[in-house]
This record gives structure tokens, C-alpha cells and sequence, in this order.
């Protein structure tokens, strides 16, 4: 074996997976580090577009306080888009659940119902979406039809019903938002051995207890990379109002460079908070489930 | 509880001899079983079907079937007057065209280097792997708004902007939208195969490179598929980068075009409604929510028609990707 550079076995391993990945490294420097890093540098300073260029003068935490104390527009918009998320993705995770169990079965036509139930992530996102949206016609009519409110409000008190069939409405989005996650948990109920199914209804477990004893632990891991993908998707999709804020009222409009890097990096930390609180959640099940075949 | 109901009555009765006599009343509660498992799977699709149904019937749509009270869904004669009106307005073609070479140019530029990426990180031990695995997950849980400013000022200063640029080099570098996403499937993928094939490979005398691209690559196929087509999809579907960097009509996407379409639909509404004095409910005059319904189905044609061929290869390669595990 020729070895030109005269390195060991390790240390043509190390350059050879080096070497695999310095692609990847270049560009993260280039467009993540880099921009990252002048955006953290943008977001204490003012920005102004003049002749020669951005001019940066310091102005130290003055934009993080503009965005918690001046700005009328900000907060409620961070409010909204975390109710949305807190409501929305154990909804998704639910829905999402439920179909991969219904669509994991040995039925005639699972293939054509897999196609339609991802159907949504091709057509109903983006601009369609918005589209769809603004034409109303992203709410299931049984809904909106009817006089449902009328018949339910002498059952329930007035305000509760109100936001009772607001979340009835987002229930379609919901449904649309999650075809990535079905495909995901079919995937890892794929993996799951059938025999643990046999041997525990050979010890006499019903469907209930084995789908609580096996099949939730087991598709653990893939319930945490769902709720990652949702929350993220939650708060970066198309018709995210924060995102749009910050990117078409600061950047475009305003040019208000360092103010809209402030608001960038106050979101972030913002996303980061919540991973960082689903991960501890899922840390311990998470390590149960290790070192399973 | 009743989903894994279902799924035992879905599954053939085995015949323990002791039951045999529970055979009959077993069967009938086996089509009843099935008959509602159809019913929810059946409705939950309607669901999924709606928006299309939705699309296409309105976008077929005369003015006079509009007005029509006793129309809902099919019109009483079919008419493609919308699609043309639209198709005026999106500037179809080149829109089109400008959509392929973003989307599919993409697409294929991420799937050779995040494969390459990804067998680096899950064919090899290197010092430092497990920061660099780490950054790829930060990467991809990061949004790309939150660094745009000077992401698109780094742009600006190259003289990239009105150009392809800006998607082409992150995507040659394994980055572009969510290409850490597409570097995580593929590492996973890699990860299942056996070492086997590459020891066998290095002791025939194959280098690093030969053996990727001669024996891992050519396994790597669903992985690619699925790439490809989430790659495909999403930059078809996104209007964010494009609306960044591709900033003159003549390089507008289909999905652009459609947003812009729509704005001018809800300026001349708005003109309308102040005119007339009258205030939609939507907001929208109903000849032009056909037209831009029209617009919308010629944006989500050509990947639809994408999807309906790739679809069945499509499901089954996401399982064998193993994208779930971890």
C-alpha cells in the first residue's frame, strides 16, 4: 500500500474522514459562523447605509431594550407565535401518532393513503398556504357550517366555546402540518420487532398495555426528533408573523439593520430555551431506551 | 385505544382450537372493525385531499358559477379562462423555468454533497467529530432568518445577488435550506450498512474516494430519493431566499410570481371594494380568488406530477433510510 504522506493507519483515517467533511466545514464557517457572528456584532450597534457602506456606531444593549420596552409590535407577536407553538405541536405529535398507527397496518391501499396523507407537505405550505389561508380555505366547513355555535352555546359558557372552536379550526393546519412527522414515526415503527408483540400476547397483554409497554418506549426516539422538527417548524414555516416582522419591516422597509439582528438573536435564544427544555424532558426516556437491538 | 383495537382486528384471527367457536361472531366483529378503520382512514384522507379539491374546483370557475348559489362544487361548464388570466399574470413560463433550475439545481447539488458529508461523518473517528456533529445539528435547528441580514450584506458585497449564486455554493458546500437536515438523513442511512463491503473494498486496493463513490454511493439510493425530493419540494415551495437574492421579475419563481399575482389581486380588490363601496367578507373579489386558485394549481402542478411518480418509491424509501432512528 502506497503511503505518500508517511502517515500511520490513525492518521490517514483522521485525514481521510477530515477530508470527507472539510466541505461541509468551509461552508459552515462561510455561511453560518461568519454571518452569525456579524449579526451578534450588528445587533449592538446602529447601522446606517451610507455612501461607503454600512456604518456601524456602538450602541451596546440599546437595541434589546428598544425590542422589550418601545417596540408595541414585538412581544405580542412572540406571544402569539408561542401560544400557536405550545398548542399546535403536541396536536401535531398526537395527530401524527395516530396516523402512523392507522397507516402501519397490513391494509389494502396503505401506499395510495400514505401518498395522500403527505399530500399537504407538497402542496399546502409556502405561498400556496398563505393563498389558502387568506381565501379561507384552510378551515374544515363542519366547523364554520351550520349553526354549531348557536346549538353548543347552551351547553358551554360562551368564551370557553370561543376558543374551543378556534383550536377546532387550527385543526386542519395541524393535520397538514404533520406529514413529515407521520413518515417519521412509520419509519420507526417499521423497526419494531414483531415478536415482542407475539411474546406479549402470549403473556396475556391486551393491545392497550402493548402499545403502552412497547410500542410508545420504543418509538421514543423518534417522538423527540418530531417534536424538534415541529417546534422548528413551527417557528421558522412561511406563515410565521415573527419571522416576517423581522425580515420585511426591519430589513426591507426600515433598514433597520442592527435593530432586526437584535430581534433575530432575542428569537433564537428564545427557540433555543424551548429545545433546551425538551431535551431535558426527553433526556431521561431517552437514555432508557438506549442500548436497545 | 381504539386505533390498536383496530389494528388487532386488521391482523388475520390466529385459530386457537379452544375458540373455535367464536370463529363466526370473531368475523363479524373483524368487518365491523375493518369498516370503521376504512371510515377514519377514509375521512381523514378528505382532509388531506380538501385543499386540492378545493384549488382545482375554484380554479375552474366561471364568473357566473360564482354568483350561482346551487354551485359549490362542480361547475355547471368547465372553464380554463382562469388558468390563462393567470398564467398572463405569473409570467408562467419563465417563472417555471426559473423554478426548475432552482429547485432541481439544488437538489442535485445537495445530494452529492450531503451524502459526501454524511459518509464522512458516519464512516469515520476523527477528534473533534463530535463538535462538528454537533454544529451540524445546531445548523440545522438555527433559523436562517435570524443571521439573514448579514448573510444577504455577504452576498451583496460578492455581487451575488441577481444571481444563482447565492443557492448554488451552500448547496455545493452541503449547506442551502436544510441541508444539515439532508447531511443528518444521510449520515443515518450510512450508519445502518454493514462494514463489510468497505473493508473489502480497501483490501482489493480502493481508496477512500473510490470506495465511496464505487460502492457506498450506489447503496445509497433511497436515501437519495428522499432527498431529492424534499429538496425539490421545499425550494419549489419557498419564497424566503428567493425573495433575498433574486430580487428583478425576470428571475421571479413560480412561487414568487404567485405571491406577487396575489398582491396585485388585493390591491385592485381593494380598489374595487372602494369603489363600489361594498367590503368582501375575505377581502377578495370572487372572480379574482378563482383566478389566483388557478394561479396557485399551475405553481403546484409540475411538482405534484413529480410527486404522484416518485410517491410509492417514495414512502418505502423513507422507511429503509432509517431517517426515524437515533
Amino acid at each position: 500500500m502506497k503511503n505518500k504522506l508517511g502517515l500511520s493507519m490513525r492518521g490517514r483515517h483522521i485525514l481521510e474522514g477530515y477530508s470527507f467533511i472539510s466541505l461541509w466545514i468551509a461552508g459552515f464557517l462561510l455561511f453560518m459562523a461568519y454571518p452569525l457572528g456579524r449579526s451578534l456584532y450588528f445587533s449592538f450597534n446602529n447601522m446606517e447605509n451610507s455612501k461607503n457602506g454600512l456604518q456601524a456606531t456602538y450602541v451596546g444593549m440599546l437595541n434589546y431594550r428598544t425590542a422589550f420596552s418601545t417596540d408595541i409590535d414585538f412581544l405580542p407577536l412572540l406571544k402569539t407565535t408561542m401560544t400557536t407553538m405550545l398548542t399546535q405541536v403536541p396536536l401535531i405529535l398526537i395527530f401524527a401518532m395516530f396516523s402512523a398507527l392507522l397507516l402501519n397496518g397490513k391494509i389494502k391501499g396503505r401506499t395510495i393513503f400514505r401518498g395522500i396523507f403527505f399530500l399537504p407537505v407538497i402542496i399546502a405550505s409556502g405561498a400556496v398556504l398563505k393563498e389558502l389561508l387568506q381565501q379561507g380555505a384552510a378551515q374544515l366547513p363542519i366547523f364554520s357550517q351550520g349553526d354549531l355555535e348557536e346549538k353548543l352555546s347552551g351547553l358551554i359558557p360562551g368564551n370557553v366555546l370561543e376558543q374551543l372552536l378556534d383550536y377546532a379550526d387550527s385543526l386542519t393546519l395541524v393535520m397538514w402540518d404533520s406529514g413529515v412527522q407521520i413518515l417519521i414515526f412509520i419509519a420507526g415503527l417499521q423497526t419494531i420487532s414483531p415478536q415482542l408483540y407475539e411474546a406479549a400476547k402470549m403473556d396475556g397483554a391486551t393491545k392497550w398495555e402493548s402499545f403502552w409497554k412497547i410500542t410508545f418506549p420504543m418509538i421514543t426516539p423518534m417522538l423527540f426528533v418530531n417534536t424538534l422538527y415541529s417546534i422548528v417548524n413551527m417557528f421558522t414555516k412561511a406563515d410565521n408573523k415573527v419571522m416576517d416582522y423581522i425580515v420585511t419591516q426591519q430589513v426591507f422597509q426600515k433598514n433597520n439593520f442592527g435593530y432586526a439582528s437584535a430581534l433575530g438573536w432575542i428569537y433564537f435564544c428564545l427557540i433555543a430555551l424551548v429545545l433546551a427544555i425538551v431535551f431535558v424532558i426527553f433526556r431521561r426516556s431517552l437514555s432508557a431506551t438506549e442500548g436497545r437491538g | 385505544m381504539t386505533t390498536m383495537k383496530m389494528r388487532s382486528l386488521s391482523e388475520i384471527s390466529i385459530k386457537s382450537n379452544a375458540v373455535l367457536k367464536h370463529t363466526a361472531a370473531k368475523r363479524a366483529r373483524n368487518i365491523i372493525g375493518m369498516a370503521f378503520y376504512y371510515f377514519v382512514l377514509l375521512s381523514l384522507s378528505f382532509v388531506f385531499v380538501y385543499p386540492l379539491l378545493y384549488i382545482i374546483s375554484k380554479s375552474l370557475m366561471r364568473p357566473e358559477d360564482v354568483a350561482d348559489a346551487t354551485i359549490r362544487w362542480i361547475p355547471k361548464m368547465f372553464s380554463l379562462g382562469n388558468y390563462k388570466v393567470a398564467a398572463e399574470y405569473l409570467n408562467y413560463w419563465p417563472s417555471l423555468l426559473n423554478s426548475v433550475i432552482i429547485s432541481f439545481g439544488s437538489a442535485a447539488l445537495q445530494i452529492i454533497s450531503c451524502s459526501l458529508i454524511g459518509y464522512g461523518f458516519a464512516r469515520y473517528r476523527f477528534p473533534g467529530q463530535t463538535f462538528w456533529l454537533a454544529m451540524v445539528v445546531f445548523t440545522f435547528l438555527v433559523p436562517p432568518q435570524t443571521f439573514v441580514v448579514p448573510l444577504f450584506s455577504f452576498f451583496l458585497d460578492l455581487n451575488w445577488v441577481n444571481t444563482h449564486l447565492p443557492f448554488v455554493v451552500p448547496a455545493v458546500m452541503g449547506h442551502g435550506l436544510k441541508g444539515a437536515l439532508f447531511v443528518l438523513i444521510f449520515i443515518q442511512f450510512y450508519r445502518q450498512l454493514p462494514n463489510v463491503l468497505e473493508e473489502a473494498a480497501r483490501i482489493d486496493g480502493a481508496g477512500a474516494f473510490r470506495t465511496y463513490w464505487g460502492i457506498m454511493l450506489p447503496l445509497a439510493k433511497p436515501a437519495m430519493l428522499v432527498v431529492f425530493l424534499f429538496s425539490v419540494v421545499w425550494h419549489w415551495n419557498d419564497t424566503f431566499e428567493p425573495n433575498l437574492y433574486l430580487l428583478v421579475p425576470e428571475y421571479f419563481n413560480l412561487s414568487q410570481s404567485m405571491a406577487f399575482f396575489n398582491g396585485i389581486a388585493d390591491v385592485s380588490s381593494m380598489q374595487a371594494a372602494s369603489s363600489t363601496g361594498a367590503s368582501s367578507a375575505i377581502g377578495q373579489a370572487p372572480t379574482l380568488q378563482n383566478q389566483i386558485m388557478a394561479g396557485v394549481m399551475l405553481t403546484i402542478l409540475p411538482i405534484l406530477l413529480l410527486y404522484l411518480f416518485t410517491q410509492r418509491y417514495f414512502v418505502e424509501s423513507v422507511e429503509r433510510t432509517g431517517i426515524a432512528g437515533e
